[in-house]
């Protein structure tokens, strides 16, 4: 990301003074970057005003394609290209075809799904990730406010950060 | 310069301009390439890619291959060895005075499969376990690789000379030679033995036989004047009565005797009717397995029996089981029965030659015009040859293929007495019991590596022809006797046929033809002469000589084993006991009453170890309870308990040669006194197969009925599946009909195989067939234990359950799945030939993973050994348990050396037969229902430029079968001998459907509710008793 | 620099966002904060190893080596060294690959199908329950091979063109369905598992202090940072993975079951063994939690996270699923009875009174009659008991695969084949190694991952770690 980005830190360690905190901020007209938080704080995402993800619709077609490859597969193998007398059984007859057809389903609708999150939210090994403050993955949550994205001074944002009775406001630079 | 460049002309064609050559003379390769399919000749982009494609794959090929080991091409190919092409030579089995015309396939110049010769009047192209498995014994590593003096190796040279030497002296000292051998069949041997004889006038020629049934040819020379056996012929005989003769198995001359019983036991829509079998013993034996009625007598009451018979003739009854039945059942087939008994007491014989003669048999079934040379031992003979032995008269014995210090009652005084003698020869191939106190040992070459002829009958005779050079450095014995009597350079091929030509040509002998055929027979009968004999005199020395006691004992020979000459061949002694299943061992078998008495169990194979005492001398044997054991009598069967017959039979159980008696002064395999058994703490576990004795009234597996029955409905004895169905609630359809799945017509070819289970008689030889035609493995004694033999083609033997008034009160209460466990005192025997039954919808199919079998285009279910990744489903999931798992490394490894010889050693690898893999470990094996032999049928078809024919093909198991019990064929080809004999109409038009309609209603599938519909169909087994 | 913050205003704030609950038992006990849940799950990943925990490792590893050698042993001589035979073809080790499946199933089932109903309680389980699936399925999945005549061609199962020609695998075999369906529960519950810890291992690394640890710890959080957004995603996947992993968890043993259920043999040829595998596992799945959980909160003092109340919910399933097995096992002999078909009705007579009857009752005993000590208060909350009857279910579930695979082979159609089956030490030892390999793991696990799922907790910290006094 570019330099010196300041980001002003509000810390709270309860989900709830947060989630009031970040209404009031918003509706102060204040932009915020980012909240970060040690577990998922439910309502978070309203309050930050988020669209809903569309992961759902990846894993559907995941599993689209995991079904449709089971079949032809299966068809293509024992039918096609080289058909075998196996208990006297159809070349192709499809209830056999049931078990391996479900399970490829879900295992491509599962791994494709969590590889799209990965690669949405940037998760990869030996990722450095930018932290915004040390106690995030304890027991803190932090709203961070970018001044960049906002025309109002420094010293009024802090204020209105610090009328939602956060516990510590601090500055941030990068 | 260039101008003046020198020419190089590419030949004189150039100077001269030849057109033809300046044609080509631009193209790099002048002459045409013979790889090019360019008109023009050269070779165009696609000839190029054709080699190059063609190298690539040979060159992965090659790499894929293991590289072959002693591979030596032939430098000049012989005339008549094609590799791959099989060579079939008619020759002759000879062991003892067992005989049967063979048929010896090679490949490669190695013998590797003998089948009966179906030109042979006498056997009529049969054979029995013995003579199929005597292929392997010419390849034992335990063979005698040269001639050996007092166990050093000598040569040929030196041998003679000493031997001639010494016998000039004993002969010019008058002192006496004796040549001591078993039946010889072999007239031109006779005659070498009589130009010895002549050589050296002291010599005596002494035969004796393993299992003497002189006492029968005593009995005819005092019923006839003649010292002969008969003829016998049970195929005329609608009634069949037996006294502890074990006519099927092992007395005298099986083979003949099994086809000739089943003739009159098979049933058709033409013959619907069946003889009538009575059988009187103490043992359970396969002839008595076979019996419509038998009875359990202990030996002496056999005797009473024999004489309770004539007399129920006569009109007065007996008390003793079946006799009276008997009795009137023989005088209503007077002309066509058959009495005939296994003892070797003559008195006995003479009382069974009245009987014969009494219902007028001789001239019907029993022929004494052509009388049969199996027997010629002499027991006074050669007692007074043990004497003269044991007092030293004797200066020299020459045992010829004989190894009477096993297996004779005598051979340990035998033993002792040979250190006297001053010169002792042998001439066994072997070495066994006797070379071991022997000086010099003269190997004699195997049978199917030596020319030799056989009179087994009047007017018979039967050659044989080597069917490979000498492995080893042996010499045919003729030739030795006759280098021993002064005459060197001897061929005996040469004189054999001067033999024949001098003697035979004359009636109608064409050689080459005789040779080609194995057989020549003429006929030259003697007159039949009148019977006359003292029966009184016999019955009454019968009722004073068998006294009987409490325990009795008759000796017995086993299918397998026989007299124990062939005990070091594995593929014997694995094959299973028919009626016991036990294997590698032999035992004590007693009756049930006997055990409950001694308090002995028999579980799993495991039982108390017993000390066995006759008359002083003590063995220590392992116990079978074995149903149908006469009470008050115990069973035990030489051949075992050899010391010196190699690593495979040595060791093996006891030796009971010891124990024969002698009743009115002949040999008696029943010992009907002076015996004693000790149950002793130690216990022992008999190897078996099979270990549940009975078929749990499972009708879906065994279907029987009697023969009045199948006379009112010849679908008798059927059991019909049915249920109702959804659709169907009146509860007739057929569940095996049930099915998901359309099926696969098989457009070409559908093999089918049909077995019948009334002609089934349990012989066992279909199964060392399959083994030796499927080189399949041996596993010993500690894996049968485990469970896990190899056979592909095994024969279950079924007991009928006891039936309630055997059952004592704790067993009443028992659940009726646990009563149908117990066996009855006296059971009804069924035997069952199992192989894969090639199943139309076969469930193995179906769950193998990487699809290692499958179902071939012609009906066949077909084993891929190297797809195969040894998951065992389906093993598991074959209803038949009939897949056979390779639990460990069998061949090329130390830990099966000593049982698996055929697999294990280059000279017992030359009997594999190279048309079927040897499996490796890890992978399932099963039935193939001989594939390469259906592959080499259609190939040979092909060639011809013809369809096949029925009978083209013929599977090991069917072409052994003695009773022609086993039908094999193409069950879409209507004419075939199986589609006529299932009546098999294929209605269905659709061009997928499978389902064969089998119009025989004695045919049936076993399991057929199930559905996997088998190529393999049964045929009902039926009883001529007067009720079930 | 902080600026500091008026008390009054957060005071009132934070009386104001009190929940108690009054009527349910507080899920985490001793009035824990956020922060104290971080350091009590990571001190035993921080720490140094325990005495208890060494002694732990040094068994199984010794466990392992001893499995080890008769594995080698296996592969060196052939399955011979089984006690299998031409009747039997399947005895100690396709049971030990069912019984290992079946444990297996608690894992994911717990964390799947609780999440979906929204069962707090789960939370301080699930990540052990996971753990234990995986290494569990990692055991199972070592019979299939293991007992193959020819394992090194193993690969030959799966779906590939080989040398000999495009010949590929048979799509009607259950046992290729097996490949499948344990393959892909493996992966997907491998995923789910690691999808939980990123947060976790994302606390550890910033508490890290040597460079290794944060290294390590770094790799493995992948950049995790905490940011709103992706907890947002985060759930999401976390949910639909669960949709995914609830009928694939009922799939698998339903097809481990058809291996059975498909074939013609007596005792096999059963229609219900889907649901009742499936049951079964549940029931042998949660015994094995048990068993570890209660191990493992005495060993790291997580009483607080594990309490009482989920011992006593886990004990409510066990009495559940074992009276569908029980339910199960009648229904197999009345249907047996009921159909008339004489080879079925022998097997299951076979099964109570036949050489083996012994294993059937002890089955009977351990899974239908233990757990129903279970409907008393007093037993399903004594911790004691519990791991007891725990151990009890899982002994009887292995004599269960045992009795149907067996006895069902062991007397078939033919009477001619019915033969015995005598285990030798190889087949022990092969299952020995197993468990070698599920402890080594195990005991890893709980070493140097966090086995509470922390983010989960501190997120129910404030609705239920108080009771109103």
């Amino acid at each position: 990301m570019e330099k010196n980005k300041n980001f002003i830190l509000g810390i709270y360690d309860d989900e709830d003074i947060l989630l009031s905190a970040i209404k009031k901020v918003r509706q102060s007209g204040v932009k915020i970057q980012e909240v970060y938080s040690p577990f998922p704080v439910h309502g978070i995402d309203e309050a930050l005003g988020y669209k809903r993800t569309r992961l759902p619709i990846a894993a559907f077609m995941f599993g689209m394609l995991g079904c449709t490859l089971a079949l032809t597969m299966q068809i293509w193998m024992s039918g096609a290209d080289w058909p075998m007398i196996i208990g006297g059984k159809d070349f192709v007859s499809l209830p056999p075809f049931v078990p391996v057809t479900f399970e490829l389903t879900v295992l491509l609708s599962a791994l494709g799904m969590v590889a799209t999150f990965m690669i949405v939210s940037d998760l990869k090994p030996y990722k450095k990730p930018r932290l915004m403050d040390i106690r995030i993955t304890d027991d803190k949550h932090v709203m961070a406010i970018d001044l960049a994205n906002n025309e109002l001074e420094k010293e009024d944002i802090k204020k209105i950060v610090k009328e939602t009775s956060a516990e510590e406001i601090n500055d941030k630079n990068f | 310069m260039s101008d003046k460049r020198k020419q190089y002309w590419k030949g004189v064609e150039q100077l001269t301009n030849d057109p033809a050559f300046v044609k080509n003379a631009e193209s790099e390769f002048p002459e045409f390439l013979p790889i090019s399919d360019n008109p023009e000749g050269g070779s165009s982009r696609r000839d190029f890619l054709k080699m190059m494609g063609f190298g690539i794959a040979a060159a992965s090929l090659a790499a894929c291959e293991a590289p072959i080991k002693k591979a030596i091409p032939y430098v000049n190919k012989p005339i008549d060895v094609d590799p791959g092409i099989p060579n079939y030579y008619a020759s002759t089995y000879v062991q003892g005075g067992d005989y049967s015309s063979i048929v010896v396939r090679t490949r490669e110049g190695r013998p590797i499969k003998i089948d009966g010769n179906a030109l042979s009047p006498l056997t009529k192209g049969c054979s029995n376990a013995q003579v199929e498995a005597a292929v392997l014994s010419l390849y034992d590593n335990e063979r005698l690789r040269n001639p050996k003096k007092s166990g050093q190796d000598i040569s040929w040279v030196d041998l003679d000379r000493e031997v001639t030497s010494k016998l000039n002296k004993i002969a010019s000292a008058g002192r006496e030679i004796r040549i001591v051998s078993n039946t010889v069949l072999s007239p031109s041997t006779q005659k070498v033995l009589e130009v010895f004889q002549d050589r050296y006038p002291t010599t005596k020629h002494v035969v004796y036989d393993t299992a003497s049934v002189e006492g029968m040819r005593l009995a005819n020379e005092r019923s006839f004047g003649q010292k002969i056996l008969p003829t016998y012929d049970f195929s005329k005989a609608d009634v069949i009565v037996g006294f502890g003769a074990d006519f099927l198995g092992t007395w005298i001359a099986p083979i003949q005797y099994a086809n000739q019983y089943t003739q009159t036991r098979k049933i058709t829509d033409t013959k619907k009717g069946m003889s009538r079998h009575y059988q009187f013993e103490g043992n359970l034996s396969l002839t008595g397995a076979n019996a419509d009625y038998r009875t359990p007598v202990k030996p002496s009451d056999e005797a009473k029996a024999v004489v309770a018979l004539y007399q129920a003739l006569d009109g007065k009854k007996s008390d003793i089981p079946h006799v009276n039945k008997a009795a009137s059942d023989l005088k209503k087939a007077a002309g066509k029965s058959l009495v005939v008994s296994g003892s070797n007491d003559p008195n006995l014989q003479v009382v069974v030659n009245a009987i014969n003669n009494k219902l007028g048999n001789y001239g019907n079934t029993i022929d004494l015009t052509t009388p049969v040379n199996y027997r010629q031992g002499n027991e006074k003979e050669y007692n007074e040859f043990l004497t003269e032995v044991k007092s030293g008269k004797i200066g020299a014995v020459i045992f010829f293929n004989c190894n009477p210090v096993y297996n004779t009652q005598s051979g340990a005084d035998l033993a002792k007495a040979l250190e006297t003698v001053s010169l002792t020869v042998s001439t066994s191939d072997r070495p066994d019991e006797t070379t071991k106190f022997v000086e010099y040992v003269a190997p004699d070459n195997h049978f199917l590596e030596s020319w030799g002829d056989a009179n087994p009958a009047q007017g018979h005779y039967s050659l044989s022809q080597p069917t490979i050079t000498n492995i080893f450095d042996t010499r045919q014995a003729q030739a030795s006797f006759m280098a021993w009597a002064g005459v060197i350079q001897f061929d005996y091929f040469e004189y054999l046929k001067s033999e024949w030509e001098s003697t035979l040509a004359g009636i109608g002998l064409i050689w080459d033809q005789a040779l080609h055929d194995g057989v020549f027979a003429i006929p030259e009968n003697l007159e039949a002469p009148i019977f006359n004999a003292d029966v009184n005199a016999a019955i009454s020395s019968i009722n004073t000589a068998y006294k009987g006691s409490d325990l009795e004992l008759s000796i017995y020979q086993k299918v397998g084993i026989g007299d124990g000459t062939q005990s070091n061949n594995p593929w014997l002694q694995e094959m299973p006991d028919p009626i016991t299943k036990a294997t590698w061992d032999n035992y004590v078998t007693v009756s049930q009453a006997w055990a409950n008495q001694k308090g002995i169990t028999f579980i799993e194979g495991k039982s108390n170890m017993v000390n066995l005492t006759v008359n002083g001398i003590a063995l220590k044997a392992p116990v079978v309870i074995q149903p149908g054991q006469a009470p008050g009598s115990i069973g035990l069967s030489v051949g075992y308990g050899r010391t010196s017959a190699g690593k495979v039979a040595d060791g093996r159980g006891v030796n009971a040669y010891p124990l024969i008696s002698k009743i009115n002064g002949m040999e008696s395999y029943a010992v009907i006194s002076g015996v004693s058994v000790e149950v002793l703490e130690e216990t022992y576990q008999v190897a078996q197969t099979q270990t549940q004795q009975t078929y749990m009234g499972r009708e879906t597996v065994i279907q029987e009925t009697i023969l009045s029955e199948y006379q009112k409905n010849p679908g008798a004895g059927r059991y019909h599946p049915h249920i109702s169905t959804w659709q169907e609630e009146s509860g007739d359809t057929h569940p095996g009909a049930l099915t998901l799945w359309k099926g696969h017509k098989y457009k070409n070819h559908h093999w089918g195989l049909a077995i019948d289970l009334n002609t089934c008689i349990g012989c066992s030889a279909c199964h060392v067939a399959c083994q030796a035609e499927n080189n399949i493995p041996v596993v010993g004694r500690e894996e049968v234990i485990n469970r896990r033999d190899m056979h592909w083609l095994r024969i279950d033997r079924y007991y009928s359950s006891a039936p309630d008034d055997e059952l004592d009160d704790d067993q009443k209460d028992m659940m009726d799945s646990r009563k149908l466990e117990l066996v009855a005192a006296n059971p009804e025997v069924t035997f069952q030939p199992m192989m894969c039954q090639h199943c139309n919808n076969a469930p193995c199919e179906t769950v193998c993973p990487v699809a290692a079998t499958t179902h071939s285009s012609e009906g066949l279910n077909q084993m891929t050994y190297n797809r195969c990744v040894g998951t065992r489903y389906c093993a598991n999931n074959c209803p038949y348990k009939v897949r056979r798992f390779n639990w460990f490394k069998y061949h090329d490894n130390s830990k099966f050396e000593n049982v698996n010889i055929a697999m294990n050693s280059d000279l017992g690898k030359m009997v594999l037969n190279p048309d079927v893999t040897v499996r490796s470990r890890g992978v399932m094996e099963k039935c193939s229902m001989c594939v390469q032999r259906i592959q080499d049928g259609k190939l040979k078809a092909k060639k011809a430029n013809r369809p096949l024919k029925d009978g083209d093909i013929e599977v090991a198991c069917a072409s052994s079968c003695p009773t022609e019990g086993m039908v094999f064929g193409d069950m879409n080809d209507p004419n075939s001998k199986i589609s006529k004999l299932l009546k098999i109409n294929d209605t269905e038009e659709a061009d997928y459907i499978v389902t064969k309609e089998i119009g025989e209603p004695r045919a049936y599938h076993v399991l057929e509710e199930i559905g996997v519909k088998p190529n393999v169909t049964y045929l009902t087994k039926i009883r001529n008793k007067d009720k079930a | 620099m902080a600026i500091p913050l008026d008390e009054v205003v957060v005071k009132e704030e934070k009386q104001n966002l009190e929940y108690v609950s009054v009527i349910r038992e507080p899920l985490v006990t001793g009035g824990k904060t956020v922060h104290d849940v971080t350091e009590d799950i990571c001190r035993q990943v921080e720490g140094k190893p325990t005495l208890s925990w060494m002694l732990a490792m040094a068994m199984s590893l010794g466990t392992l080596g001893i499995g080890a050698y008769c594995v080698f042993m296996l592969l060196w001589e052939g399955i011979g060294v089984w006690g299998l035979n031409k009747t039997v073809g399947w005895a100690w080790d396709i049971t030990n690959f069912v019984w290992w499946v079946g444990i297996g199933h608690a894992g994911t089932l717990i964390s799947a199908i609780l999440l979906l109903f929204r069962q707090k309680w789960r939370m301080s389980i699930n990540r052990a329950a996971e753990a234990m699936t995986i290494f569990a399925v990692i055991c199972a999945a070592m019979f299939p091979g293991l007992h193959m005549g020819r394992i090194w061609m193993a690969f030959w199962v799966l779906p590939l063109p080989n040398t000999f020609g495009s010949l590929w695998v048979n799509f009607n075999s259950p046992l290729l369905w097996d490949v499948f369906a344990i393959s892909t529960y493996f992966t997907v519950s491998l995923v789910f598992w690691y999808i939980g810890l990123i947060p976790d291992f994302a606390s550890i690394r910033d508490r890290a202090k040597n460079k290794i640890s944060q290294a390590v710890y770094g790799a493995l959080s992948f950049g995790w940072d905490g940011a709103a957004k992706t907890w947002m995603r985060y759930e999401s996947v976390a949910l639909i993975l669960a949709g995914l992993a609830t009928p694939l968890v009922l799939s698998v043993h339903t097809i481990v079951s058809f291996d059975f259920a498909t074939s013609v043999i007596p005792g096999w040829h059963t229609t219900i063994f889907p649901p009742y595998f499936v049951a079964g596992a549940i029931f042998s799945g949660f015994a094995m939690v048990l068993t570890l959980m209660i191990i493992t909160r005495k060993t790291f003092k997580l009483e607080d996270y594990i309490t009482i109340g989920h011992i006593e919910l886990m004990n409510i399933v066990i009495i559940i699923t074992g009276s569908i097995v029980g339910i199960a096992y009648i229904t197999e002999f009345f249907i047996a009875w009921y159909s008339g078909v004489e080879a079925e009705q022998y097997a299951f007579l076979n099964r109570m009174t036949g050489p083996y009857w012994w294993a059937y009752w002890t089955m009977m005993t351990c899974n239908v009659i233990s757990p129903q000590l279970f409907w008393f208060r007093k037993i399903r909350t004594n911790i004691a008991a519990t791991f007891i009857l725990s151990i009890v279910v899982n002994i009887g579930m292995w004599f269960e695969r045992f009795v149907i695979i067996v006895t069902s082979l062991h007397r078939d159609y033919l009477p001619s084949s019915w033969a015995m089956f005598y285990p030798t030490i190889y087949d022990v030892g092969v299952y020995v190694f197993t468990f070698g390999l599920f402890g080594t793991a195990f005991l890893l696990f709980t070493k140097f991952f966090p086995v509470i799922n922390m983010a989960e907790v501190k997120s129910i910290i404030k609705t239920s770690s108080r009771k109103a006094s």
